[in-house]
């Protein structure tokens, strides 16, 4: 808990510092995606960690974040500063029904359901042309009016600080949830579901909640794409972007907060430095997932973690522990 | 405690049933637990037990028959309605959150105590810091009072079969019940650490749960820590008593030790 709000925090002055020390637009764009990724990954990795369900359809969330806000800026002309909070609100509305269904069901069949959503919404995006625009997109987002004679540096120094306080946003409420009863109560509900009952805990509910707040959370990252990229089209219910943030969360570590900071790092970087490689990117990236699940099924973080426990106890312990063996 | 209702039984269980298909597994069972009373419930394998156990706290649904718990109806309640009431069970496979430290498993046990809303979570008040407080005090007192101070930290896949026993009923009283449903906490401990297991009930009678419900093999042990005793076989109450009177009641001996030859 401390270590992980220290190194949150060491993190965060790290990317303020960042813009200040770096004047190159390219770096600040890359710099602007990991933190939109972080988002998202923490989003869906309050669902795969901490529900203990693999959302497939997180998307659902990023795609009506990224409508919603472009829809009331377009048509109702609302500054970003309103609809990026109501993207969030409306994705979490969503959340509210789409939970109310799928959380429900388990193992596949809830994977099967929440691509589902996804892939109805993506539908949806596409053929209600009066009001998506259909495959045209909706275009011309307005950005934040402040911007309007800055030049592109300043701009994208702008967007990157909206950035980070969406991240700091996002891992405050993250952090909160998961070190409350509230987290407790669903990770009691993810690892055995008869405790938790027996010591009067609903599990419905706590599930409910994780997913609320993910779909919330998904929804602020949709918001600030559809301002940042001005252009939002039914690609943001794609599987493109389920695929990263799966990725992000599988190698940085589901259930921890700073796996998914770290994997959207990681997989970002990653992604513009294989450019070149064109296709051949996503295949390494498949080889990367199937080399973590197979050797680091808990991602970097697990691993980090469990060497750390080990290096705890290596000096003072006795040999009892090593006796009774390790994980089954 | 509820003092008004001081002298009813905490627990009364009327004309209990469960048919499973064409299995009766539970058929026609009727006890009472009072206050401050340790209720032993014993039986050969396959007699019921943790089937009325499951009943009693929700987990099935009864075919027929009343549960009513300090005065209360909780006939087929949910087990988390049944558990917010103030009656907490264990379980007999043990059950408990592996990849968490003993603390954090204790720690989650305390749910009720710490509950708040989601505002709170996100804005925390000075209660809700308390609540918070003291559920982790609480939960290091309890690991503590079942002796396993030294564990605190280890996460609970490390653990010996004897210490998660332990842990089980850790759990179970981090819920702060009023009356502890014991499913046989003492299943795979050698003697040694069922004696030791047997100490520490009598323990947390005096200080933590005074009413508590124990299903049990090991007949040392139960017929040491309990008050009263009932017999279960093939789904039916067999004897019910003291410790001493179901010891020798003859129906009892024949269905531990078959019938004598005549």
């Amino acid at each position: 808990m401390k270590f992980e709000r220290n190194t949150l925090l060491v993190l965060g002055l790290i990317a303020l510092a960042f813009p200040l020390l770096v004047g190159n637009q390219y770096l600040l764009h890359i710099g602007i995606m990991v933190l939109l990724y972080a988002v998202l990954a923490t989003s869906l990795n309050l669902i795969v960690g901490y529900v203990g369900e693999f959302s497939l359809g997180h998307t659902a969330f990023l795609g009506l974040g990224a409508y919603t806000a472009a829809l009331l800026s377009l048509r109702l002309g609302l500054p970003a500063w309103a609809t990026i909070p109501l993207a969030g609100v409306v994705s979490a509305l969503f959340g509210v029904v789409i939970g109310a269904i799928t959380l429900r069901l388990r193992g596949p069949y809830f994977v099967i359901i929440t691509l589902a959503f996804a892939e109805v919404l993506r539908l949806i995006a596409n053929n209600w042309v009066d009001f998506t625009n259909g495959p045209m997109g909706l275009s011309g987002v307005a950005q934040p009016a402040l911007l309007a004679d800055a030049s592109p540096l300043m701009a994208k120094r702008f967007y990157f600080y909206l950035a980070l306080g969406l991240t700091a946003v996002s891992l405050y409420l993250a952090y909160r949830f998961v070190y409350s009863n509230n987290g407790r109560a669903a990770v009691t509900v993810r690892e055995n579901r008869f405790v938790a009952q027996s010591v009067g805990i609903r599990p419905f509910v706590y599930a409910m909640r994780a997913f609320v707040l993910g779909a919330f959370l998904a929804g602020l990252a949709g918001g600030f794409y559809a301002h940042y990229i001005t252009f939002v089209g039914a690609n943001v219910f794609g599987f493109a972007f389920m695929v990263s943030m799966i990725i992000m969360v599988l190698i940085g570590g589901k259930g921890t907060l700073i796996g998914p900071l770290l994997g959207a790092l990681l997989v970002t970087l990653l992604t513009e430095y294989l450019r070149e490689l064109q296709e051949l990117r996503l295949s390494l990236f498949g080889l990367i997932v199937m080399a973590v699940v197979l050797f680091l099924p808990n991602g970097l973080m697990g691993f980090l973690n469990h060497r750390r426990e080990r290096g705890d106890r290596a000096a003072p312990d006795d040999s009892a522990t090593r006796v009774q063996g390790g994980p089954a | 405690m509820n003092a008004t209702h001081d002298d009813a039984p905490l627990l009364t269980v009327e004309g209990l049933s469960k048919t499973f298909g064409g299995i009766k597994a539970v058929q026609d069972i009727d006890f009472q637990v009072n206050r401050g009373e340790v209720f032993g419930l014993i039986g050969p394998n396959g007699a019921g037990k943790t089937t009325c156990f499951n009943l009693i706290t929700g987990f099935y649904t009864p075919t027929t028959g009343r549960v009513a718990f300090q005065g209360h109806d909780i006939t087929g309640h949910s087990p988390y309605r049944i558990a917010r009431r103030g009656l907490v069970r264990s379980f007999q496979k043990t059950n408990v959150l592996k990849p968490l430290t003993v603390f954090e498993n204790v720690l989650a046990g305390h749910y009720l105590s710490a509950r708040q809303s989601l505002l709170a979570t996100f804005f925390p008040t000075a209660p809700v810091r308390r609540a918070e407080r003291e559920a982790r005090d609480n939960a290091a007192r309890l690991v503590t009072l079942l002796d396993l101070g030294a564990r605190m930290d280890t996460p609970a896949y490390r653990l010996s079969c004897g210490e998660l026993r332990l842990l089980e009923v850790a759990v179970a009283l981090a819920a702060q019940p009023t009356l502890l449903m014991l499913d046989e906490p003492a299943a795979g401990l050698n003697s040694q650490e069922a004696m030791r297991f047997g100490g520490i009930l009598k323990r947390l009678r005096r200080e933590q749960v005074p009413s508590i419900v124990i299903v049990e093999h090991n007949m040392s042990l139960v017929m040491d820590v309990s008050d009263r005793v009932m017999v279960m076989d093939f789904g039916r109450k067999l004897a019910e008593g003291k410790p001493a009177e179901v010891k020798n009641n003859p129906q009892v001996v024949e269905a531990y030790l078959g019938r004598a030859r005549a």
